[in-house]
C-alpha cells in the first residue's frame, strides 16, 4: 500500500508499471483502518489475529464496499 | 497435546518479547537475542519463529529466517519511516507505517515520498487525530490476494 499525491498519480504509477488500479482510500480512513487494525495491544494474552467475520464487520463500519474488499469466494 | 501447550506458551512469549522491544524502540530481536532473553534453545526460538509464520503473525527473511516483519513494523529499512517518543522504527507500507503510530498510541509523524513521482510527504498524528499531512493510500491487490505475496503486498 502506497502513498500518493492525488489520484492522477494513481493513475500514472499503475500506468507506469502496467498495474491494474485497486482502491483509494482516504488518509482518514487509512488512519481509521491503523487504528482499528494495529490499536489492541498484541502483547496481551488474549490478542488475535481478526477473523474474517471480524475483518468483514471493520471494513463495513469503515464503508469499505464492493468486490475489492470481499474476503470469500 | 502437552507439545502444543508449550508451544503456545513459547509462541506468546517470542511474541511478547518481539512487541516489546520494538515498542521500546529497540530493533527487532534476532533468534539469537530472544533465546537469550526468554532462556531457551536458539532452536525453540527458530521453531517458535516458524510456527508464527505459519499463523501469519510475522514474516521471515527468506535465507537467514530472522525476522523480516513483525507487523506492523518491518526490521529491514523501508521508505516508510516513522517518528513517535524519540524512536524512529519503518513500517513496510503507509498502512502499516500508520499502525506503528497507532500501535504506540503517541504523537508522531510518517515520512515517506509519493510513490509515482518520489516527492517528500508527510503525514502527522496528533492526539489520536491526522493533524497534518495531504494525500491518498493506494491499495493495489483486492483483500482476499493480501497474503498470497504480503512482501509485494
Amino acid at each position: 500500500m502506497l502513498l500518493f499525491r492525488s489520484e492522477e498519480h494513481v493513475d500514472r504509477w499503475c500506468a507506469l508499471w502496467n498495474r491494474p488500479r485497486g482502491a483509494t482510500l482516504s488518509l482518514e480512513q487509512g488512519w481509521a483502518l491503523a487504528q482499528e487494525w494495529y490499536g489492541p495491544d498484541r502483547r496481551d494474552p488474549a490478542w488475535h489475529r481478526k477473523t474474517v467475520d471480524e475483518i468483514e464487520l471493520l471494513f463495513a463500519t469503515l464503508r469499505l464496499t464492493g468486490p475489492f474488499w470481499q474476503l470469500r469466494g | 497435546m502437552v507439545d502444543e501447550q508449550q508451544h503456545d506458551r513459547l509462541d506468546f512469549e517470542i511474541r511478547r518479547h518481539i512487541y516489546d522491544q520494538l515498542l521500546n524502540g529497540h530493533a527487532a530481536p534476532t533468534i539469537a537475542a530472544t533465546a537469550d532473553a526468554l532462556s531457551v534453545e536458539p532452536s525453540a526460538v527458530r521453531a517458535g519463529f516458524e510456527r508464527l509464520a505459519q499463523a501469519r503473525n510475522l514474516v521471515l527473511q527468506e535465507g537467514s529466517r530472522e525476522i523480516m516483519m513483525a507487523q506492523p513494523f518491518s526490521a529491514v529499512p523501508t521508505p516508510f519511516h516513522v517518528e513517535a517518543d524519540g524512536h524512529r522504527w519503518w513500517g513496510p507500507c503507509i498502512w502499516d507505517a500508520l499502525g506503528i503510530l497507532a500501535m504506540v498510541k503517541q504523537d508522531g509523524r510518517v515520512l515517506t515520498a509519493c510513490g509515482d513521482c518520489g516527492e517528500a510527504m508527510t503525514l502527522t498524528i496528533k492526539e489520536g487525530a491526522l493533524a497534518e499531512g495531504e494525500g491518498i493510500i493506494h491499495f493495489g491487490l483486492p483483500a482476499k490476494h493480501w497474503w498470497d505475496n504480503i512482501v509485494f503486498t
